[in-house]
């Protein structure tokens, strides 16, 4: 009795959440991880042992990884200036940019998987300005190459980059830029100093949250690159789904699963000492 | 407002706990009068399910039909979980997956005393002992946009010439209709259709000189169609009369054509699932799409060849052209390792 009083019932309300991710998470991904651990009945690691044997589930490793990144990368490079344009923008023209981020996420990704498969194609307007540029002699494929998964499943995911930062951003005091101004900072320290440091929180969060959705996504690769790039995601699909081999497809799911949380955790990690020492 | 006044009364209480009665004893009641049958299928197969099948059906048995369209490997995945209370008592799939679900004891075998129709279809499109039949088979050929490629091809040779550079879509190899390409290949390389089916490693070797060819490898038809009605691509190989000639018909500037070498029958499976509801309505659907009646309304919507000896074969398919019989059982013991050689050898 003492101790439920001194539990603090603050904790109560994460009490919901908990039990509904306990049960429809939590379980199932006991239950998966046991499966991939047992072979014939008896707890073995021998499935782990063949899949890292195999030269090509490295390659599919190394795709899973690759594109994810990039996603990341390309999302932070776009999102990190529009958080900051979000955040100092004012009245309609903030809502007009805060609608035209939110609202493209009530697009279904299979929507935009296709939209992208118009825009991205040899007469689409992409390619076609790229030969009035003359950046091209002749109208090129993107479409089903790494390039176009890579912008397409940008398109899906930029808004969870960009909000994250914007709402640490906007409880930033904008005066402090103008204090390190007065105070004879360059552009150059400015920026390093004080406007990352004050938004890393941000970043961090959205580097987790759109590296851990590109490491896994399954429909946007289907339907923009196709059959010929597999990931560790649609190689765990296609096991359970089409093989018939929950062995194989347990297997890559936890190895999705240990490779997404070490990159989340060891990049914040990372990030937070950065941050700190600066 | 005063609160209390919400608060019931014994009247109101009694008046809600009867119509509380009468609501829960109504679908009781419901449940006696409309018998349902839920049928499990392929989602290219819903709009003549819908629009032929279940209204012919309900309107001869009194019966609802539930079509729950999705694909083969999906329903063997439900009837799995399901096994001991199958709430679906009809399954329509492909071969390859019948012969997986006869493997794990899920169906019911047609007998022609529940089934007499079986003694009307061709003999060969009854396996294992009657465990399921086929009721149509729709043919592979070739599909191609007939804007960009206003000549038809001729032969699945085509599909190999360098000058469709990135224009080609094939089929991957866990689809269905994508399986006889491995078979396609290895005629092309010389040899009979036997050989071809037996040792698929000349098949393998041919499908390499296809790669520059390749616009992309679908695993969703829709996608691939789009693909070829847009112009993106100019063939695809092998394709399945059901949906090519569907989206023809549409409107879609697309045709299927019957190359030289020969088509590939890919024969659509019906089977009872053992121990699901409503078992007689359950054969009688199957009799019914086992019957002419019923093929020769299908025959012509879904573009394939009917299985029962009655109704004639479909225009657009003449008289001497060879159609290939796949050996499903052969496929069914080596897909998984062909899959896994073709993820390898056809990757980007």
């Amino acid at each position: 009795m003492t101790g439920f009083r001194r539990l603090d019932p603050v904790s109560l309300l994460v009490a919901p959440a908990v039990g509904y991710l306990g049960l429809v998470y939590g379980l199932p991904l006991l239950l998966l991880l046991g499966h991939s651990f047992v072979v014939d009945g008896t707890p073995s690691i021998a499935s782990f042992v063949r899949f890292f044997a195999d030269p090509f589930d490295w390659m599919v490793i190394a795709n899973t990884l690759r594109i994810a990144l990039a996603v990341t990368l390309v999302s932070l490079v776009i999102g990190w200036p529009t958080a900051i344009a979000l955040a100092r923008a004012k009245g309609a023209a903030q809502a007009a940019i805060l609608v035209a981020i939110i609202l493209p996420l009530s697009v279904g990704v299979v929507v935009k998987a296709f939209a992208w498969q118009i825009v991205l194609r040899r007469d689409g307007v992409v390619s076609q300005a790229l030969v009035w540029l003359h950046v091209w002699d002749e109208p090129q494929r993107l479409l089903f190459t790494e390039t176009g998964l890579v912008v397409g499943a940008v398109n899906v995911f930029v808004p969870f980059m960009i909000l994250p930062i914007y709402s640490v951003l906007k409880l930033v005091d904008p005066r402090l830029d103008e204090a390190a101004a007065t105070l004879g900072a360059g552009p150059f320290f400015r920026f390093f100093l004080v406007a990352l440091p004050l938004s890393l929180p941000g970043i961090v969060t959205g580097v987790a949250f759109v590296f851990s959705m590109a490491v896994s996504m399954y429909v946007v690769p289907s339907l923009l690159i196709g059959d010929r790039f597999q990931t560790l995601a649609t190689l765990t699909g296609r096991s359970f789904l089409f093989m018939r081999n929950p062995q194989l497809g347990s297997t890559t799911a936890v190895v999705l699963l240990v490779l997404a949380v070490a990159v989340v955790v060891g990049s914040a990690k990372l990030s937070r000492r950065f941050g700190g020492a600066s | 407002m005063d609160v209390n006044s919400i608060r019931p009364s014994r009247r109101t209480l009694l008046r809600g706990a009867v119509a509380g009665t009468a609501l829960l004893s109504a679908p009781a009641i419901l449940r006696a009068q409309t018998k349902e049958l839920v049928v499990g299928g392929a989602a290219g197969h819903k709009p003549w399910v819908e629009s032929i099948v279940v209204p012919a059906f309900e309107k001869k048995y009194g019966a609802k039909v539930i079509f729950e369209g999705t694909r083969s490997l999906v329903n063997l995945e439900k009837m799995q979980k399901n096994k001991g209370s199958q709430y679906m008592s009809v399954v329509q799939m492909d071969d390859p997956v019948m012969i997986l679900a006869v493997k794990e004891g899920l169906l019911e075998p047609l007998t022609p005393a529940k089934v007499p129709n079986l003694a009307e279809i061709t003999p060969a499109a009854i396996h294992m002992d009657g465990m399921w039949a086929n009721y149509l088979q729709p043919w592979l050929g070739i599909a191609h946009n007939t804007k960009t490629m206003p000549t038809p091809p001729k032969s699945w040779a085509e599909m190999f010439d360098p000058k469709y550079k990135g224009r080609i879509v094939i089929p991957s190899l866990q689809n269905t209709e994508g399986l006889p390409l491995l078979f396609v290949a290895g005629l092309l390389s010389g040899l009979g259709i036997d050989a071809a089916q037996a040792d698929v490693d000349a098949g393998f070797k041919k499908l390499a000189s296809l790669k520059p060819n390749l616009l992309t490898i679908y695993t969703q038809q829709p996608q691939a169609y789009n693909l070829l009605e847009q112009g993106e691509a100019s063939m695809i190989g092998p394709a399945m009369s059901s949906y090519a000639l569907e989206r023809k018909a549409a409107g879609a500037p697309i045709d299927l054509v019957a190359p030289a070498e020969g088509v590939f029958a890919m024969p659509s499976g019906i089977a009872v699932i053992k121990g699901g509801p409503q078992s007689d309505l359950a054969f009688a659907y199957v009799n019914e799409l086992l019957g002419a009646e019923l093929q020769a309304q299908l025959a012509g919507p879904t573009h394939s060849l009917a299985t029962n000896t009655a109704v004639p074969r479909p225009a657009g398919l003449s008289a001497d052209l060879e159609i290939h019989q796949i050996d499903w059982a052969n496929v069914a013991a080596k897909r998984n390792d062909w899959i896994s050689r073709w993820d390898r050898e056809m990757a980007l």
